[in-house]
């Protein structure tokens, strides 16, 4: 009898320990998956911190980048100066350029003399069209500087520069 | 009754022991992996972040222009360099001290648009990088030094052009001339100098800089000093991702020439950006860069004689 007593008592032990046992291992994954969570979204956030700071510093200086800049096709070298014709030329190659600024959108648009419409620049409309939208999706969260945006132009087969002021737009991947 | 007693505590001991030691060594398995990932991710941030600190070094009007870079602990930046795809890309890679051991990444950040010429790492918590632009006849790139505050330079019998130049910089690592009392700097010399003493030589003429029993070609003072300071595999590799570039580049050019030709503006240069065009992007080895120059410079002399010029 005795000894049947002290066996329940021992199993009950047991059962308790278990309990205890599984209830401390959920607690630790809880616990686990909970400090993975944080990190991630800690993560992820430093990550997309990253990707606007690329935005702003490539900002100030892409319109002097080779693929963009003027250089002395319309007289001295200038500086944060875009060639209109160069970056038409650009916007037909772009499938080439495809992640090469690390950013989501580039846009050059007019903002000086202002125009009533709103469209974007193709071979055919070039150059009555306000804004040149680099590759092909939406503009979205962005960082902008202000440029000077060239193009040869011509008038009674007189070949002239004519440079107009424009916003320089760099979009990255936001929240 | 003795034995089945002491065999009931036993067991139940046993069971608390075994399961305790398993959640203990899921505990520490656990906090190591965190610790590991974590180190990763900050040696990734670093390097992602040295990479984006990079843009400010695009140049403008400047010739070159010098900055530094201070780290909060002792840190291993490795170059790499891939030039597959389109543009290749500039691998960087950052290995930061901890508990006097070097982390050990596996995460590798790449940028299409940089090209880093250094050695295949630079140690140290403070680093300083200059960049100069490149044009192959036009402006390709902007090409980056990044050196150590630990590693010197020392440039012997540099012509006075360089001497300016490096002068300007006002880059502390760099000594002109009178090098006595940093014998552990590297010897750059020039010319005709006593090529056993020296780490690296420079034929400014023919150019060309030795370094070992590797001798690797320039054109241009950026890419003379790209051979001064980046190992010469990682130099190669960079030359072909200019050359992709120049190429790429050439072939907006020859667009461009054609698409302002509409309102009466004639360059006269399609056909010799073609060429450039498909030579560069051809190109295997610094050896070969001479026979692309001089299609480079009769680009450059056309277009500079051009009414409408391209750049």
């Amino acid at each position: 009898m005795r000894n049947k007593k002290s066996l329940k008592r021992a199993q009950l032990k047991i059962q308790q320990m278990v309990f205890m046992l599984l209830a401390i291992t959920l607690f630790f994954a809880l616990a686990g998956m909970f400090v993975l969570v944080f990190k991630f979204s800690e993560l992820k956030d430093s990550a997309s911190a990253l990707e606007e700071k690329n935005a702003l510093l490539l900002v100030t200086k892409l319109a002097n980048s080779p693929e963009f800049s003027c250089g002395k096709a319309f007289g001295n070298t200038k500086l944060n100066c875009i060639d209109a014709d160069k970056v038409m030329m650009l916007k037909e190659n772009i499938e080439r350029y495809s992640g090469f600024w690390d950013v989501q959108n580039i846009e050059i648009r007019k903002i000086y003399p202002k125009t009533s419409k709103n469209t974007e620049c193709t071979i055919a409309n070039y150059p009555n069209c306000n804004f040149i939208r680099i590759f092909p999706r939406e503009i979205a969260s962005e960082y902008s500087n202000f440029v000077s945006l060239c193009r040869k132009g011509s008038f009674e087969g007189e070949v002239y520069d004519k440079c107009e002021m424009a916003r320089l737009m760099v979009s990255y991947n936001g929240k | 009754m003795k034995k089945e007693a002491y065999l009931q505590i036993s067991f139940a001991w046993l069971f608390a022991i075994i399961v305790g030691a398993v959640i203990l060594f899921l505990a520490v398995f656990a906090t190591t992996k965190i610790v590991k990932t974590e180190r990763t991710a900050i040696d990734a941030k670093t390097a992602k972040e040295i990479g984006v600190l990079l843009n400010p070094l695009e140049t403008g009007f400047e010739t070159g222009k010098s900055n530094s870079l201070s780290l909060p602990a002792e840190t291993r930046i490795y170059n790499k360099c891939s030039s597959s795809g389109a543009f290749g890309r500039q691998i960087i890679k950052v290995s930061q001290k901890s508990f006097n051991e070097w982390t050990d990444t596996d995460v590798n950040v790449g940028f299409s648009n940089k090209y880093i010429f250094s050695g295949e790492y630079a140690e140290g918590r403070k680093f300083h990088l200059f960049s100069k632009p490149f044009k192959f006849p036009f402006k390709v790139a902007d090409l980056i030094y990044l050196t150590s505050s630990e590693e010197k330079y020392c440039f012997f019998n540099a012509p006075e052009k360089i001497k300016d130049e490096i002068s300007a910089l006002g880059q502390k690592n760099l000594i002109l001339e009178n090098c006595s009392g940093s014998e552990e700097a590297a010897m750059v010399c020039f010319g005709f100098a006593n090529k056993k003493k020296c780490d690296v030589n420079v034929n400014y003429n023919s150019k060309y800089v030795e370094k070992g029993k590797k001798k690797m070609y320039f054109e241009e003072d950026s890419l003379m000093y790209a051979a001064i300071f980046a190992d010469p595999l990682i130099y190669e590799c960079q030359l072909k991702r200019l050359m992709k570039r120049a190429g790429n580049l050439a072939l907006i050019y020859k667009d461009k020439a054609e698409f302002v030709s509409r309102t009466g503006c004639n360059s006269n240069l399609k056909s010799d950006l073609l060429i450039l065009g498909n030579m560069a992007n051809s190109l295997t080895g610094s050896a070969q860069l001479v026979s692309i120059k001089n299609i480079a410079e009769t680009i450059k002399e056309k277009n500079s004689l051009a009414d409408c010029k391209l750049w």
